[in-house]
Parts: structure tokens; C-alpha cells; sequence
């Protein structure tokens, strides 16, 4: 089954060279060259996920991000200049599942689609995991705070669900960056914590006190149950 | 490791002659008031002790005159009215212990002493008395100094003398001498004190400047002389902070003009790199000397792209908006995994070192780790072991080679950007010379640092020490 790609870049050889490497891979690539013409093209739907580039003409890819995410839960992956600017964290906090930097080499790329793409929820999922009055229903993808489902984007949904296949244990930052992400020892530590931190404010009363999903110092994060 | 080759106008060296002579120019005001004060206190010294000692003296010898005059005339009195013995005639006088009076009547001699007698006056005196006129005379007697004063009495060759001991002044002049004495010894160590002290204010400015200039040295172009509404400084630091700031807008221009760089070579770089891997992967239907112009292409742009993300580091670094995601990690794991391959098997870790937990960005530490393992592949003839191991406060990752180590005088520069090794080794290794100031860059984002000493088994060790998570 082909996957279809929207890429969002402003430059055109880019575009073309994206799309040509994508293809070799046998994704389907949309282009656009505007956060607006993007989120037109989303609005037709059929697209699987979306490489955006920050740096955009008009409004920019963490505007875009913003946006796209009021409305889907579509995995997007950013393209930054730097790796340790807050130019990651900024694009994460407005939506950002992942991030590849700019120069990326083909190989980053496709790996980090594949990973993004693959973002279903665990193979063997646990029925159905009580943490206070947060419900986690992970064969369903179903989450419930007070009753009330909660609508989480996909790499939040996997990484509540790998906190609650073992409910009161840890689980350590470099467990949930190989389990969510497919990275290796030297992934980005930020993806985890921003991304708990995106989770919070949905599934917690007070985020700045949480009950449900807690950091253990040190370590990593953990479902209270 | 870089031998940078001994350059005249290398920046580092330039500095040290202006220190040493700055240095000198302190010890020499300092000397210089020193023996001012010096040369001043001993003329003061001895004006006072030649002014003290004259007065006594001349007091001294003007009260013994006046005395012996009155007992001169008392006995003059006496020998007139009353007849009186001339031993009692003495005897009666009024006189002050350690006195002697003599008195000389129709050539025979009286004296109010059994050990001083006429034998101790000298002779002139003796004869310009009798004479008739009144004198006086410094002598020794029995061992100590007397001043000796004759007065004539009416009579003809009559005369009236008193030895007046100078025992007492000589003991005043002693102790004076003595304190003077004291004091013109401690007056070296004052003075010493004094110059130093004074040449301290005479100095500030070249000590400001020096320590501006230290610091600008150092990396700090931001530093400034503050001249306090010191007169002396302020044209002194206009000009100084003047230059100051053209060499640190013209380093500023320079680093945007490096970041500028690669950021436009960013997106070529893409696009290049993408379009390189869909010509790799059709390699095989390619004729062999296409292959080859291939290969040859993926080498070089290998080269390429490494460099521009270097550069990328070294500008991002210096500019701002730059964030270490600074996490605690297992340092001997971390160093295990940032290892390339084939360097694994150099790696000691101590076994006090084993659960050593730092602080540190995961993604910099492994490129530190890279980039000193390259380095002595590079320029110390290969890495000979990578130890790990820890202090109460540090996580240390030591990376020794073989090679010729680094002499001491380029232990600072080697950080430096594009130092490099020996001219002649760029087309060998092909390092840009970014390694080891990325290294340097790095560290201080994780408040690391880096330094160079000598390995115990002849090459050079370089030490990065990471600030333990626990500690």
C-alpha cells in the first residue's frame, strides 16, 4: 500500500530531489510550497504525513504546525537548521511529532518517515489500564479522562500506551525514544520530554502537578495507577 | 595532536614580553621609591642626630661653663672674706655628682677628688687659665670622657677648675644612637613597603590594561577598561576599548560570515547529497569508470558535508539561541557507545569509574569523544586507550596516543580554530582543524572542560572532565 507524503519546502530543487528520493522508497509525494497551500492540501485529506520545513515563506512551520494540529492528528516530522537550537523544542511544542536537521543525507530521512509512519499502537496491547479516573484502552487507541475520551495525536497515544503496559514501573527515556521513535542510545532525550509534557496538558488536571503520568528523577516517566 | 610550527607573530607569544616588561616596570618604580625614601631618611637621619648631639653638647658645655663661673666666684668670695681652707672652700660648693673641683692657689693644687687630679689637665689649658683667660676642654679621664673648665681667680696665677663628667650625655647620645640605628634598619623594610605601595596607584592603569588585555587573550572580547574617572586612564581606555571593540565587531563580522556560509550551504548540501544517493543506488548499472567518478564523489562530498556541519557547530556555538540538553548519563556506557568500532577495544574504564553518572548533552559528549579519538588518529599517530575514570566532583575521559605529545607552549593554541599539525599534514588526514576547538565549543556548553598533558606512555593525553551528576 503506498503512503502518501506531503512536503512542504520553499525550495524547489529540494522539493524535487525530496520527492525523487521518496519515490525510490515508493511513498506517493505531495508538494507545497506555503504553510497555506499545506494546509489546503491537508484539507483534501489522504495525506499519511507531512514534512515541514521550518523555514517557510509566510507563515512559518511553527505556525503551520499549529495549525495542522487543530486539525489532525497527521504525523509531522520538522525539517531544522540546528539540532540544538530551540528551534526543535519551539517546533515540538507546536506539534512536531519528530525532527530531522538540514543538511539531512537520504538515509535520515526515509528512516524517520518509516518510524513515524509505523506509529500504531504496541503489538500487543494491553485490554485496558485504570490509572485514577484516566482509562487506557490501548487495542482501541481509546483514551478517557472523567469518562470523557481525550483526543491524542498518534506518538502520544503510543508513548501513554508504553507507560501503561507497565503501570507503576519507570520507564526509562531511552526505552521510550527506541520503543515511540525507533531511535537508538543517541537520540534526542527532548522528544520524550516534550512530547510528556504535550500529553499532560491533555490527560491531567493540573499539568504543573501530575498525578497520572510522573517523572521519576533520574530515570525516565511512570503511569500511576 | 596539532604541532603548530613556531611562529614569530604567533598571538600567544607576542603577549609574553609585554608581561615580563610590565613586571620589570613595577620592580623599578618600586625600586626607584624605595631609594627615594632611602637616600631621604638617611639625610634626615643624620641631620637630626648631628642637630640632636650639637645641641646637647653645646647646652651641656654652656651649663658647665655657667657653673663653673658661679663656683669660681663663690671661691674667689670665700678665699677673699672669710680665709676659709681651701679644702673646705671646696667642699662647700655647690656641684653635681661626678664633678671635680680643682683649685689652684699660689702654685699648689687642691682637688675635691682623690682619682682626678692636676696630671689630668692638659697643659695648654692649664697655661691659658693661669694666663688669665677663661677656658675650656674636652678630655679623658680615667677611661671616660670629662669636659674640663678654668676660670682665673684674682689672685695672680690663681685658678678655679672643674671636671665635669660627660658620662651621662655620652649615655644619651648612646641611646639615641642606638634608636636611630634601630630605625634606619626597619626603614629598608618600610621603604620596600612604602614603594610597593605607592607604585601600586602609579601602576592601576597598566594593570587594568594588562588585565583587559588578558582577558580579550583569553576570548573574552567584551572586556573593557572602566576608568573610574581615573584622569589617567580615560584616554588610556578610549583608545584601549576603542580597538578593543573593532576587534571584537571584525571577529563578530567574521563568525557571521562562516555562519552565513554554511547556512547557504545547507540547502545545496541537500540537495546534492539526496541526488548523490539516487545516482548510488543505480551503481551497478553504471560503466566502470563512472563507478569510479562516483565513488570518488561520495568520498569528497562525505568530506564536504562534514565539514559544513563543523562549521555549522563552531557558528551556532559562538552565536546565540545555543542549548545543551544536558541529561544525567552512565558516563563509561556513553563513552562505550560514542567509540567508533574498531577503537572499542582501547576503552579501560576504573573500577571506581563504573557507575559514574555525569552531567552531560549525549549528542556533543559522543561527537568530544569522536573528534579526540580522530584527532590522534590524525596527529598522535593513532589512539592507544581511551581510560574512564573519576574524582569526588568529575567523570573523566582520558584519551592517550602515540605520538610525540604536545610541548607545552601549544597546549593552549592546539584548541584554537584551524590550528593544525605540521604544514604538509592537511592532504594526508584532510581535518579541516575544526576538531579540537569543537571539542573546546562543546565542553562549555556542558560546562566541561578540555586540557593536554603528557601521557605516561610518551604520547600526548587529552582530559575531558564532566561535572558529576551526584556531586
Amino acid at each position: 500500500m503506498s503512503r502518501s507524503v506531503l512536503l512542504v519546502e520553499d525550495d524547489p530543487l529540494v522539493r524535487r530531489v525530496v520527492r525523487m528520493t521518496l519515490a525510490a522508497e515508493g511513498y506517493e509525494v505531495t508538494e507545497a510550497e506555503t504553510g497555506e497551500a499545506a494546509l489546503e492540501r491537508l484539507g483534501e485529506g489522504g495525506v499519511d504525513a507531512v514534512l515541514l520545513d521550518l523555514m517557510l515563506p509566510g507563515a512559518d512551520g511553527f505556525e503551520t504546525c499549529r495549525r495542522i494540529r487543530r486539525t489532525s492528528d497527521v504525523p509531522v516530522i520538522v525539517v531544522t537548521a540546528r539540532a540544538d537550537s530551540h528551534d526543535v523544542v519551539a517546533g515540538l511544542e507546536a506539534g512536531a511529532d519528530d525532527y530531522v536537521t538540514k543538511p539531512f543525507v537520504p538515509k535520515e530521512l526515509t528512516a524517520r518517515l518509516r518510524a513515524a509512519l509505523r506509529r500504531s499502537p504496541a503489538e500487543d496491547p494491553s485490554p485496558r489500564v485504570e490509572a485514577g479516573d484516566l482509562v487506557v484502552v490501548p487495542r482501541d487507541g481509546l483514551v478517557l479522562l472523567h469518562g470523557e475520551p481525550v483526543d491524542l495525536t498518534r506518538t502520544e497515544l503510543r508513548l501513554l500506551c508504553e507507560l501503561a503496559a507497565v503501570p507503576g514501573r519507570a520507564t526509562t527515556r531511552e526505552e521510550l525514544l527506541e520503543r515511540v521513535w525507533g531511535y537508538g542510545y543517541f537520540g534526542d532525550s527532548r522528544l520524550v520530554d516534550v512530547h510528556v509534557r504535550r500529553l499532560r496538558t491533555k490527560v491531567e488536571d493540573d499539568p504543573a502537578h501530575p498525578r497520572h503520568v510522573v517523572t521519576v528523577r533520574g530515570i525516565g516517566y511512570r503511569l500511576q495507577p | 595532536m596539532s604541532h603548530p610550527p613556531p611562529r614569530a607573530h604567533d598571538g600567544q607569544r607576542a603577549t609574553r614580553p609585554r608581561a615580563v616588561r610590565w613586571r620589570s616596570l613595577r620592580g623599578r618604580a618600586t625600586v626607584l621609591i624605595t631609594g627615594l625614601v632611602l637616600v631621604l631618611s638617611a639625610v634626615t637621619t643624620v641631620a637630626v642626630w648631628t642637630a640632636v648631639s650639637q645641641y646637647l653638647l653645646v647646652h651641656r658645655q654652656r651649663s658647665a661653663v655657667a657653673q663653673a663661673s658661679a663656683n669660681a666666684a663663690q671661691v674667689e668670695r670665700g678665699l677673699r672674706t672669710r680665709g676659709l681652707p681651701a679644702p673646705d672652700l671646696l667642699a662647700q660648693l655647690p656641684r653635681e655628682s661626678g664633678s671635680t673641683s680643682l683649685l689652684l692657689q699660689r702654685g699648689e693644687w687642691t682637688t675635691t677628688s682623690l682619682t682626678v687630679g692636676a696630671d689630668d689637665l692638659p697643659t695648654g689649658l692649664r697655661r691659658a687659665v693661669v694666663d688669665g683667660s677663661a677656658s675650656s676642654q674636652r678630655v679623658e679621664v680615667d677611661g671616660g670622657v670629662a669636659l674640663v673648665v678654668g676660670v682665673p681667680l684674682a689672685g695672680i696665677d690663681d685658678a678655679y677648675f672643674e671636671v665635669f663628667g660627660l658620662g651621662d650625655l655620652d649615655r644619651t647620645f648612646r641611646a639615641l644612637s642606638t634608636g636611630m640605628l634601630a630605625g634606619a634598619a626597619l626603614l629598608p623594610c618600610a621603604a620596600l613597603l612604602l614603594g610597593r605601595w605607592l607604585a601600586r596607584p602609579a601602576l592601576r592603569p597598566l594593570e587594568e590594561v594588562s588585565t583587559a588585555a588578558a582577558a580579550i587573550a583569553a576570548g573574552d572580547l567584551g572586556a573593557r577598561i572602566e576608568p573610574h574617572g581615573d584622569p589617567l586612564l580615560v584616554p588610556l581606555a578610549t583608545s584601549f576599548n576603542g580597538t578593543a571593540r573593532a576587534l571584537e565587531r571584525r571577529v563578530l563580522a567574521d563568525a557571521r560570515f562562516a555562519a552565513d556560509v554554511a547556512h547557504e550551504l545547507r540547502t545545496p548540501l541537500t540537495t546534492i547529497t539526496a541526488a548523490l544517493a539516487i545516482v548510488q543506488a543505480r551503481r551497478e548499472h553504471l560503466p566502470e569508470d563512472a563507478r569510479e567518478g562516483l565513488d570518488l564523489l561520495g568520498h569528497e562530498l562525505d568530506r564536504f558535508h562534514r565539514l559544513v556541519l563543523d562549521l555549522l557547530e563552531i557558528s551556532r556555538s559562538s552565536g546565540d539561541g545555543t542549548l545543551a540538553a544536558v541529561e544525567g548519563v552512565l558516563l563509561p556506557d556513553l563513552v562505550e557507545r560514542s567509540l567508533p568500532e574498531a577503537a572499542r577495544h582501547l576503552l579501560v574504564v576504573e573500577p571506581e569509574a563504573r557507575r559514574v553518572r555525569v552531567c552531560a548533552d549525549k549528542r556533543r559528549l559522543r561527537q568530544v569523544v569522536v573528534n579526540l579519538v580522530e584527532n590522534a588518529e590524525q596527529h598522535g599517530g593513532g589512539a592507544t586507550r581511551v581510560t574512564v575514570s573519576c574524582t569526588a566532583e568529575h567523570g573523566l575521559v582520558a584519551v592517550d596516543d602515540a605520538g610525540p605529545g604536545v610541548p607545552v607552549g601549544d597546549r593552549e593554541r592546539v584548541f584554537e580554530r584551524f590550528a593544525r599539525g605540521r604544514s604538509g599534514d592537511r592532504a594526508s588526514t584532510g581535518g579541516a582543524g575544526l576538531g579540537l576547538s569543537l571539542v573546546v565549543r562543546h565542553l562549555e556548553a556542558m560546562d566541561a572542560r578540555v586540557a593536554v598533558t603528557d601521557s605516561p606512555d610518551g604520547g600526548a593525553r587529552f582530559v575531558v572532565s564532566l561535572p558529576r551528576e551526584d556531586a
